[in-house]
């Protein structure tokens, strides 16, 4: 196991080095450079030229890269020419509601996909299964805007009940109870929207195995030596069938990261999907190049994690 | 000799895979209903959009803004005046030819580096493999938006592509792991002592017994690349406005004024993707039942 | 000069481990095997499975990578893949075990059958079918068959057809690897006297590979026997079954079933006392790896891996 972990760790280095000169030679095409967001284009041409000089806008590509990969790595990644400010501070303001957001979405994500998962496995071929496996089966089909679409317009507009746009309701004092109060509910619908959506493949997953488990000779055993109904599904077949599902975390993250995106978009939720598209729409590009790393890094990190989860709880993918 | 009664049975399945998908097909009701769905709605935009004037229909009117449907616009006008009935048939068969086009592009690409990969086996699966596993943890769909925006010669042919460049690795991970247990099977090894090339027994003699895995991916495929391309003109960064897709129309709803007040432009093509997506997933799904013998019905 | 000579054969396999997944260790499948064949004639390579004789076989014919040692046909040197140029292939052929996945389940048996045919030689349609008919009427099947599926024949109709396609070049040495095991007894003598048939018709050199003494005792001149990658004792048949030495050729020989029933008294106490000599001598006959040693000339055909103390 001990092998497996350190062979993925080794895997993860290259992986975000290759994503970073992705992203870079990405910010190379794109039109513009770190100077043009500053200046006044009124400036005389050779003052440019000096400028560009000094920060290092003349010198080759791989100094450039380093040097690039250096302010990173001290947290400095360059200036917002829409907004004027470091895009480390702008992303930071945002990160907090999407982080908000993402927590929100997995709580309802386990709420929804655990309980659904257990009955249909552990209920199989029932009424109530087949209600729950025809709920996956529309679920998968169904992409995630327009089913949010969906949500907004009948529980934000028609019925009322939640908020239709923002992060936090105008006027509330930042820091109080009631300004985190209202931060959870413009997030509860858009998590939710989500959540309904994301569960289908974990309550597939869970429903699979638990049958699975179901026919195992160990279990099999455990009813033979008289143990209760009850007492099989919670000390057996649920533990066995559960363990997985941590090592789905994350991998979820993928799944939430584009979610959020068109969540966010939908429901104008000011958190680092929206952030992205309004930079790329308004050439914002150090800020969207940054949000294409970050985004990036997440999910090698959360694929990583998922990895190392599986080899502890499935000794089967070690061999690999 | 029961093995081999057993082993024959089995086999006098195999050969015509798509006989076998057909026929699979037509028994199982809602799959066929969904395909014959399918063929009339590609029938019916594809045919229509002939006697429609693209150009037409997305010039902007000023004098018919935002109308509900009534008789002279079956399903209303948007902001810009412009048919939205129109405009969903239009939208559809974009998506469609986009979605299929992708989905052959990347299936074409997808196929090719999976047998290559899982043929050679080896070194040459190793680094394939990694190139594979690091393309599917890339953000594609904030790479997909980059490209869309760098690219500068936009159009149909280059989104499918920016599209296809990173739909690609599902469909190749499957056929590898299929091609790795076909190169095992004697009838491969024979082809080599045959003096067959590898070219040769790549495409003519292992990928003909996968077809039937071919046609279930690529179908399945479909509806992603359908919901995918959807998603992203949704955003604003699939086909230009001026060439409207489903998720065009869709967009327009980013409005709380349309979204609330004008459910004509957004709600037909949201729920007319929904069931074109289900309906592909049907055909997809009995297909994989008719692929898989254990599976089958009857 | 030999037709084919096979000079300290090794193959083997990596087995990969560590944190690099370096290759920490081998399989040593062949492990040091030498023999030379002559034109026309059968020879036999007998060992247990995983004693390393299919892969002797598919080494020869390019099928596994080889470690080291040097493969000589018709004089010329073809141990590397790259020199295994189109005449050998040509010239070498191959019959597979299991009838069932040698034939390409999605090909016509014309197409099967014509492969080689469309690899070497620009036939026009009309030739290749003329060609494909005349072959399978060598082999028995019916030659209007040949827009029929494999599963459309028996087992014992599929070797056929595979043994059509591995003459349908007229190649010089058939590489035979356990060419009747997967078929039904009754078939398999069928399909053993048909092979021998055709050889003395086209002039051909087999290399029999086979587990079963019996089988190998009626078909070839010469017969090696394998362990653990390893000769351990080679001889013309003669050799083999009426002077073995080595104690493991002793066992196998002793355990090819007698069909005479007044015989099964006299077979059951051979084989116990076969097994004895087996158990007792065994540090003697096999080093401490349990490989057997190198070797010897005991005669002008047979050689035996004696123990080194002689």
């Amino acid at each position: 196991m001990w092998k497996f972990i350190v062979r993925r760790l080794l895997i993860t280095i290259p992986q975000i080095i290759i994503l970073s000169i992705i992203v870079f030679i990405l910010a190379q095409m794109m039109p513009g450079d770190a100077l043009s967001g500053l200046i006044d284009p009124s400036i005389d041409p050779a003052a440019v030229e000096q400028q560009r000089e000094r920060l290092g806008l003349n010198n080759p590509w791989y100094i450039q890269y380093v040097d690039w990969v250096g302010g990173i790595l001290q947290g400095d990644f360059g200036q917002s020419f829409r907004f004027k400010m470091p895009v480390t501070e702008l992303i930071g303001q945002r990160m907090v509601n999407t982080v908000l957001l993402s927590v929100v979405t997995l709580i309802f994500t386990y709420l929804i996909a655990l309980p659904l998962g257990l009955i249909s496995g552990r209920f199989n071929d029932t009424l109530l299964d087949q209600a729950i496996t025809g709920y996956t089966y529309i679920g998968f089909a169904t992409p995630l805007f327009i089913f949010s679409l969906f949500m907004l317009w009948i529980f934000g507009y028609n019925l009322g009940w939640f908020p239709t746009s923002g992060s936090v309701a105008p006027g509330t004092e930042p820091g109080t109870i009631a300004y985190w109060l209202s931060k959870v509910y413009h997030a509860l619908l858009p998590g939710i929207s989500i959540a309904l959506i994301q569960v289908v493949s974990t309550v597939q997953y869970l429903r699979s195995e638990i049958i699975d488990t179901k026919q195992k000779d160990f279990i099999i055993t455990a009813r033979a030596k008289g143990a209760g109904e009850q007492r099989v599904y919670n000390k057996h077949i649920f533990r066995n069938s559960l363990l997985p599902i941590a090592a789905f975390f994350g991998w979820e993250i993928t799944t939430l990261i584009t979610g959020t995106v068109f969540v966010e978009k939908i429901f104008s939720y000011p958190g680092m999907g929206l952030l992205f598209l309004e930079s790329i729409t308004q050439r914002d590009f150090s800020v969207a190049n940054s949000l294409v790393l970050l985004f990036g890094t997440a999910q090698i990190m959360g694929a990583l994690l998922s990895d190392i989860i599986l080899s502890i709880v499935d000794p089967r993918i070690r061999i690999k | 000799m029961e093995a081999t009664d057993v082993k024959e049975l089995e086999q006098a399945k195999t050969p015509s895979a798509i006989k076998v998908l057909l026929k699979e097909l037509y028994r199982d009701k809602l799959a066929l209903v969904s395909l014959i769905f399918l063929v009339l709605v590609a029938a019916f935009v594809y045919g229509l959009s002939i006697f429609l004037d693209q150009d037409q229909i997305v010039t902007v009117d000023l004098f018919a803004i935002n109308e509900p449907p009534g008789e002279d616009f079956i399903l209303g006008t948007d902001y810009g005046g412009r048919d939205v009935f129109g405009q969903l048939i239009i939208g559809t068969r974009n998506s469609l030819t986009i979605g299929i086009l992708v989905t052959l592009l990347s299936g074409v690409f997808g196929i090719a580096y999976g047998l290559i990969s899982g043929y050679y086996g080896g070194h040459v699966d190793n680094v394939m493999m990694r190139i594979l596993d690091f393309m599917n943890i890339l953000p594609f769909l904030f790479i997909i938006i980059s490209f869309v925006v760098i690219v500068p010669d936009y159009n149909t042919i280059t989104f499918s592509l920016i599209m296809s460049a990173f739909m690609w690795m599902g469909i190749a991970r499957l056929i590898r792991s299929k091609a790795l247990q076909e190169r095992e099977l004697d009838y491969a090894q024979a082809s080599k002592t045959l003096g067959t090339s590898n070219f040769n027994i790549i495409f003519k003699q292992v990928m003909p017994n996968i077809v039937s895995l071919i046609i279930v991916t690529m179908t399945l495929n479909l509806a992603a690349n359908i919901g995918l391309e959807s998603g992203l003109s949704f955003l604003g960064f699939g086909l230009p406005e001026s060439t409207p897709s489903l998720g065009t129309l869709i967009s327009y709803a980013t409005n709380p004024q349309t979204l609330e007040h004008r459910w004509w432009i957004w709600v037909p093509p949201a729920v007319l993707i929904l069931i074109l997506m289900l309906a592909v997933r049907n055909v997809g799904e009995a297909l994989k039942r008719a692929a898989d013998a254990r599976q089958r019905r009857g | 000069m030999a037709f084919l000579e096979v000079q300290d054969l090794q193959v083997y396999f990596p087995i990969k481990g560590g944190i690099f997944n370096r290759t920490v260790d081998h399989i040593k499948a062949v492990d040091g095997v030498s023999f030379e064949m002559e034109q026309g004639k059968t020879y036999g390579l007998v060992g247990e499975s995983g004693s390393g004789k299919s892969t002797t076989g598919r080494a020869i014919i390019g099928l596994e990578d080889i470690t080291s040692g040097k493969i000589l046909f018709d004089g010329k040197d073809i141990t590397d893949k790259k020199t295994k140029n189109k005449a050998f292939r040509k010239d070498v052929q191959m019959i597979f075990q299991d009838p069932y996945s040698s034939l390409n389940p999605r090909k016509r048996v014309l197409d099967i059958v014509a492969e080689p045919l469309r690899n070497f030689e620009k036939l026009s349609k009309q030739e290749e079918r003329k060609r494909v008919q005349e072959l399978l009427d060598i082999v028995n099947v019916s030659p209007d068959s040949i827009f029929k599926y494999p599963h459309e024949f028996s087992g014992g109709q599929r070797q056929r057809i595979g043994v059509a396609r591995a003459i349908a070049l007229k190649p010089k040495l058939i590489i035979a690897d356990e060419p009747v095991s997967a078929l039904d007894v009754s078939v398999q003598a069928q399909v053993l006297n048909f092979l021998k048939e055709i050889q003395s018709e086209l002039n051909l050199t087999y290399l029999f590979i086979s587990h079963d003494l019996g089988i190998v005792k009626h078909m070839c001149d010469n017969i090696s026997i394998m362990y653990k990658g390893r000769y351990v004792e080679q001889g013309s048949t003669a050799d083999i079954f009426e002077n073995p030495q080595h104690i493991y050729t002793k066992r196998l020989i002793a355990a090819i079933p007698d069909i005479d029933p007044k015989n099964r008294e006299k077979q059951f106490h051979n084989r116990q006392k076969v097994l004895e000599e087996y158990t007792q001598s065994y540090n003697d006959f096999f080093d401490q790896d349990g490989l057997a040693f190198q070797l010897k000339s005991i005669s002008d055909t047979h050689r035996v891996a004696l123990p080194q103390k002689g």
